[in-house]
């Protein structure tokens, strides 16, 4: 073993693909530095699948799936599970829904059979419908009401998409929580649900021959009823800033700035990604040292999901920025848009990306420690643009970017009427109660 | 099962400093800590956050190099570099690339060793703390943690938050950091723990280069092992926030130091309790059962000296009553009847079976060295772990629960809006409404 790796380091993870008869893509990432497998399933439903109406309905399926089957009882899945020393969750996206077991390899036909027993058997009745309503109603004042900023980032998805279903948050409207009915989610199970709409992964601890007959013995007689309708919605060009203010019971003001950029299958991901390194990434970042650093803004973030976390259609890159108590927020606001002038105008130093690479290396360095994330990279890659190969060119994406592609980007995807502003405006509590009920 | 667990290896330097090293060969990382076994409990009395404060002014420049420089040469590494005060101990976690291994280890003996405590940037760490302290306000859950903190240890040491209060940031001055660094920073207090995709030949090369020189004037102050004097009396507080749709609710006594004999036991029954997610008994009844909250856990915080059980959650406000009444039950009940023994052996096989995933990142492994030297655990602490897990019967943790959990002690705290929930928790107990602050 070397003592240090070499500087041209580059990921190599091992992909083994299967292809189940039901049409069921298996990815298999062998890797036995411990005796730990994460076994995941992705399927291809998130908010964007939605409609108007029953926003939030991907998510509080994903609740639903946790609360039993004909065999095992309300929560027993995870109970089953995390007694043999398992990590057991679920997270709903935009685009997806991911369900994982990060588990001692012993264990894994154990979750794979949990998996397929819930994908063909869920319980869905109208108590266990009423009971997870109620705990996602409370997550959602909790992420979104009763949070610092999460209405003000709603309003402004709201704002900036007006016809793509970015537009609406991932838990969904309060409204909408309320009016879905269990009818619904039966029908969003069966659309949406199945062997052709989702991908397993298994990383770590096993043998790919063994876990495809595994996956096959479990999952290889569910049936695939085809591909759901899906509309291929695109959010038209925005022509001219759109401006919004929030009112809202705070401490601090504050603006949140959306660009719209792309997706995950654009090759200008990489340097949007490398941009927003440079502007907020580190202490010694554009942001952190103009604003943050004197104090003037409290938190100063420019924020694009990297590959593979990034969105399937064309997403926002967001800055957010909290100014420092006392401090004007007109100006901040004035001073960030002509940081970015500068950009356009002179560019980056070359060694301001080099930096930013660096961190990009290092980061992709981390995640491959965890079988979980190295799960993720190649599963998230091969759901959104069907290779899941591209995890091990990551880095070569990054470092084939330029400093004239930074400038490129920031000129193009930066500017003003491609810019939604939302403001969050102060008031007292008694303000805030006149301007009626938050939901 | 042990099999994959590499050893620890450890040298005390000529200057006192402990150097524990550990091989990592996964991916080409390296994970460095430089711990200070002093921290947030060391603050003086109305200085909450000097620990911290200080913790970050090390990193905002050397002798050598200016906050700028400094940043830029550590992050043009892809490297990490994060200070924190913590309860019991003050951390410099620095992390990179094993191949930039040389170029780390020295710019972190340079960061403790050197650093510039440099004039003109208190102000704006002052100003940076002042505005953050600002944002807390409006973040309900962290607003309802650092209260009951407050509330329950009532001045005594773990009472403030660590990283300072808004009534104490006007009296915080470049001296107070200045004392804090010269008092307690020590090699004989000191560990530097590095785990990484290097040979401890290397490490311990490299870590004499860098660390022998380093003396310090000290010494530090003891250890801070005590129950407090005085802690809040029994009952229910309410801090009213008409704005907010849900309240947060804590709900505690005093707990245990790290280093008492039923830490295992107490790890298995806080499982069963609150702390095992949906396999826990409060998870079942709340979330479960009632949907009145979509998270609740308890912990037992270990430390040095006797720390906080505690229970979090929060509800929409009309049912806030009711989901402290039936946290109570909860807690009462597994106090009467301890935990039977498939709840036992699930617990059980929950951590021997979670073991090798809590080890699996060099952050994460020297996270566990750490811990194993501040409260010195031994170093086969690792080894031995899944057996002492193993070890506990059914009739001990049903002893430990019986012994260690106080429901009648219960403090406490909702913060929420009165108007929905001050009538409902009367009915409860008498209910003392806090000033806010």
């Amino acid at each position: 073993m070397s003592a240090s790796s070499p500087p041209n380091w580059q990921p190599q993870i091992d992909i083994v693909p299967f292809h189940l008869e039901n049409g069921l893509t298996l990815l298999v990432l062998p890797d036995h530095y411990a005796p730990v497998v994460s076994f995941q399933l992705h399927y291809l439903v998130g908010s964007r699948y939605e409609l108007p109406g029953i926003t939030g309905i991907s998510h509080l399926f994903e609740h639903l799936m946790f609360r039993g089957t004909e065999e095992v009882g309300p929560e027993e899945f995870s109970r089953i599970l995390q007694a043999r020393g398992g990590e057991i969750n679920a997270f709903t996206t935009k685009d997806h829904t991911s369900y994982f077991e990060n588990l001692p390899a012993a264990h894994l036909e154990l979750a794979v059979r949990l998996e397929a027993d819930r994908l063909k058997n869920l319980k869905l009745d109208e108590e266990n419908f009423q009971t997870e309503r109620q705990v996602v109603i409370s997550e959602r004042k909790l992420r979104s009401v009763d949070s610092p900023f999460g209405l003000v980032e709603e309003q402004l998805y709201a704002t900036a998409y007006t016809q793509h279903p970015y537009n609406w948050p991932i838990i969904g409207w309060d409204q909408d929580l309320h009016r879905l009915t269990l009818a619904d989610c039966r029908s969003y199970y069966r659309t949406h649900y199945h062997p052709g709409n989702m991908i397993a992964v298994v990383a770590g601890d096993a043998a790919p021959e063994a876990a495809r007959d595994l996956i096959d013995r479990y999952f290889g007689d569910i049936p695939n009823p085809g591909p759901p309708e899906v509309s291929q919605i695109v959010e038209p060009p925005q022509r001219g800033e759109r401006r919004a203010i929030f009112k809202k019971v705070s401490q601090v003001e504050a603006f949140f700035a959306g660009f719209h950029v792309v997706g995950l299958n654009h090759p200008d991901i990489y340097p949007l990604t490398l941009l927003a390194a440079i502007l907020s990434v580190g202490k010694s970042s554009r942001f952190y040292q103009e604003f943050v650093r004197s104090g003037r803004a409290a938190e100063m973030e420019a924020d694009l999901a990297p590959p593979p976390w990034s969105s399937q259609d064309p997403d926002l890159m967001v800055i957010r920025a909290v100014a420092a108590p006392g401090n004007p927020l007109a100006e901040l606001e004035a001073d960030v848009w002509t940081a970015l002038e500068v950009i356009k105008r002179e560019g980056i130093r070359a060694e301001e990306l080099a930096r930013a690479k660096k961190l990009m290396k290092s980061q992709a360095v981390q995640a491959l420690a965890k079988n979980f994330y190295r799960g993720l990279v190649v599963g998230l890659f091969h759901l959104k643009t069907g290779d899941g190969a591209k995890a091990n060119l990551m880095l070569k994406n990054y470092e084939a970017v330029t400093p004239d592609d930074i400038q490129r980007v920031a000129q193009t995807y930066l500017t003003e009427d491609n810019r939604t502003v939302v403001i969050l405006k102060p008031v007292s509590p008694a303000e805030s109660q006149a301007l009626g009920p938050l939901v | 099962m042990t099999n994959y667990l590499p050893e620890i290896e450890q040298v005390t330097l000529p200057n006192g400093l402990t150097l524990l090293g550990l091989f990592y060969s996964r991916v080409p990382w390296v994970s460095m800590s430089f711990m200070n076994k002093r921290g947030g409990e060391c603050d003086p009395p109305g200085k909450a956050g000097v620990a911290d404060w200080t913790a970050e002014f090390l990193t905002l420049g050397t002798i050598r190099r200016s906050q700028r420089q400094l940043a830029e040469d550590i992050e043009s590494l892809g490297a990490n570099l994060q200070a924190r005060g913590e309860w019991d101990a003050t951390m410099v976690h620095l992390d990179g690339l094993s191949e930039d291994f040389a170029a780390l280890i020295a710019t972190l003996g340079e960061i403790v060793q050197t650093p510039r405590l440099a004039e003109d940037e208190f102000p704006m760490l002052k100003e940076r703390r002042r505005a953050e302290l600002a944002q807390i306000m409006d973040e309900p859950r962290e607003v309802a943690s650092r209260r009951f903190q407050r509330l329950f240890f009532q001045g005594a040491p773990y009472g403030h938050a660590l990283r300072g209060e808004m009534e104490s940031l006007a009296s915080l001055d470049l001296g107070d950091i200045q004392a804090f660094y010269h008092k307690e920073f020590s090699p004989r207090a000191a560990t530097l723990v590095v785990v990484g995709m290097l040979p401890f030949s290397q490490i311990l090369e490299e870590a004499q280069k860098v660390w022998t020189g380093w003396t310090a004037s000290g010494p530090a102050s003891p250890p801070y092992t005590e129950a407090p004097r005085q802690s809040c009396p029994p009952g229910i507080y309410l801090l009213d926030r008409p704005e907010l749709t849900q309240s947060e609710i804590r709900m505690g006594f005093l707990g245990l130091p790290r280093s008492h004999p039923d830490f295992f036991t107490l790890r298995l029954v806080n499982y069963v309790l609150g702390g095992g997610g949906f396999s826990s008994r409060l998870m079942t009844r709340i979330r479960s059962e009632l949907g009145l909250t979509y998270g609740i856990r308890s912990q037992f915080f270990f430390r040095r000296a006797p720390g906080l059980f505690q229970v979090s959650t929060f509800t929409p406000a009309v049912h806030t009553a009711k989901v402290v009444e039936e946290i109570k039950a909860v807690i009462q009940n597994i106090r009467d009847n301890g935990v039977t023994a498939q709840e036992l052996q699930e617990a059980q096989s929950y951590y021997t079976g979670h073991f090798p995933l809590s080890l699996e990142t060099p952050r994460a492994l020297c996270r566990q060295v750490l811990t194993i030297d501040l409260h010195d655990l031994g170093l086969d602490y690792l080894k031995l772990y899944c057996d002492r897990i193993l070890g506990v019967t059914q009739e001990a943790a049903r002893e430990a629960a019986h012994h260690h959990l106080k429901p009648e002690n219960l403090v406490t705290l909702v913060v929420g809006p009165a108007s929905q929930c001050r009538e409902s928790l009367e009915k409860l107990g008498p209910v003392e409404i806090l000033e806010d602050s």
